[in-house]
């Protein structure tokens, strides 16, 4: 006999996101769930961060690598209370995950996680953690034509950190492009030009965050 | 600092589809059981173009992943959902060919808003 469901395939894990969002609201923690493809610059814009915030937001860091702890030996070196999860394969961080290592962070004591998703300009963007918003970072030097090849990330996220904008001269990026096509896709996208090498831009960009965790 | 490990050799989200098979099929079977039925003849479901999701990868996965379940002898059958939008400009309903809307084909307004295209759902299934 026919059975109508009419469910949503991703309900199980929007159901322990909206767990995980509970408890980091109960702890009056802020998180952002920054997504990037490989290599744009994410741990870097953490690292930047966390040095710009000193003594204003107090900050954990949940890291998602497919294998290695590089990048949270790297946040654990700032100085910030740093989980690192192993997917051991899958392509992206979900809920569940998240719910694992949630309570290994000090959250009373916290007013901003940060998540580093993996890197992958795919994926993360369809998967709810408990984040408060996605914030997507792309580097210029992978090309002014990523908005429109991946649109979902863009349209998924509140914030669009453009990274290595002092490389500008050496590729053929249009950076106008960038925030045109990123911005039809996404008309309430913020979005900020900065260098995590030169450190322009960072100010702007941890500010607006500073403003959200208040 | 903390390491958490996921095992090696979980096949739960090591492809993209495989982990969205997953939980149509926990999400299947546990309906079945909720409803006192035995197991699973058919499953329907809507896939919209821009929700990410490949048919033909996610039907593989679920072909793999059925197996030893109460949906072992179960067919899967994909809807493709294709994106479209209404516009608050010209007050029209538009279907697009690709997975994302830039702005109104009819008067190139980006006051529209998604209609379809973003579903990853279980529609129906039949049940013994």
């Amino acid at each position: 006999m026919k059975v109508k469901v009419v469910t949503n395939i991703l309900e199980a894990n929007d159901r322990i996101a909206s767990e995980n969002r509970k408890i980091f609201d109960d702890a009056g923690v802020f998180v952002i769930n920054i997504m990037s493809a490989p290599g744009a610059g994410k741990t870097t814009l953490i690292e930047k961060t966390i040095n710009e915030l000193k003594g204003k937001v107090k900050i954990g860091v949940i890291e998602g690598d497919i294998a290695g702890t590089d990048d949270a030996i790297r946040i654990e070196n700032t100085g910030v209370p740093v989980v690192q999860i192993n997917t051991g394969g899958a392509c992206h961080l979900d809920a569940n995950m998240i719910s694992e290592v949630i309570n290994d962070l000090p959250l009373k004591d916290l007013d901003l996680v940060i998540i580093e998703n993996v890197g992958n300009l795919v994926c993360p963007a369809e998967f709810k953690v408990g984040e408060n918003m996605k914030v997507m970072l792309l580097s210029i030097t992978e090309g002014d034509d990523k908005p429109l090849k991946y649109p979902l990330m863009f349209q998924e996220s509140s914030a669009l950190v453009l990274n290595k904008v002092d490389l500008i001269e050496h590729t053929n990026a249009d950076i106008g492009k960038i925030k045109k096509d990123s911005m039809s896709l996404n008309p309430n996208l913020k979005i900020f030009e900065v260098s995590c090498k030169t450190g322009e831009g960072i100010s702007e960009w941890t500010g607006w965050l500073q403003s959200l965790v208040r | 600092m903390l390491t958490k490990k996921r095992k090696r050799g979980c096949q739960k989200g090591k492809m993209h589809e495989v982990s969205i098979a997953h939980g149509l099929l926990d999400l299947a079977v546990d309906n079945c059981k909720k409803g006192g039925y035995k197991g699973i003849e058919s499953i329907k479901v809507k896939i919209g173009k821009a929700s990410g999701v490949m048919p033909d990868s996610l039907l593989f996965a679920f072909e793999t992943l059925k197996i030893g379940t109460i949906a072992e002898k179960a067919s899967l059958t994909i809807d493709e959902v294709p994106v479209s939008g209404f516009c608050n400009a010209c007050n029209s309903y538009f279907t697009v060919e690709e997975t994302y809307i830039l702005s109104c084909p009819r008067c190139g307004s980006s006051m529209f808003k998604m209609e379809t295209g973003r579903e990853l759902n279980i529609e129906e299934m039949e049940v013994f």
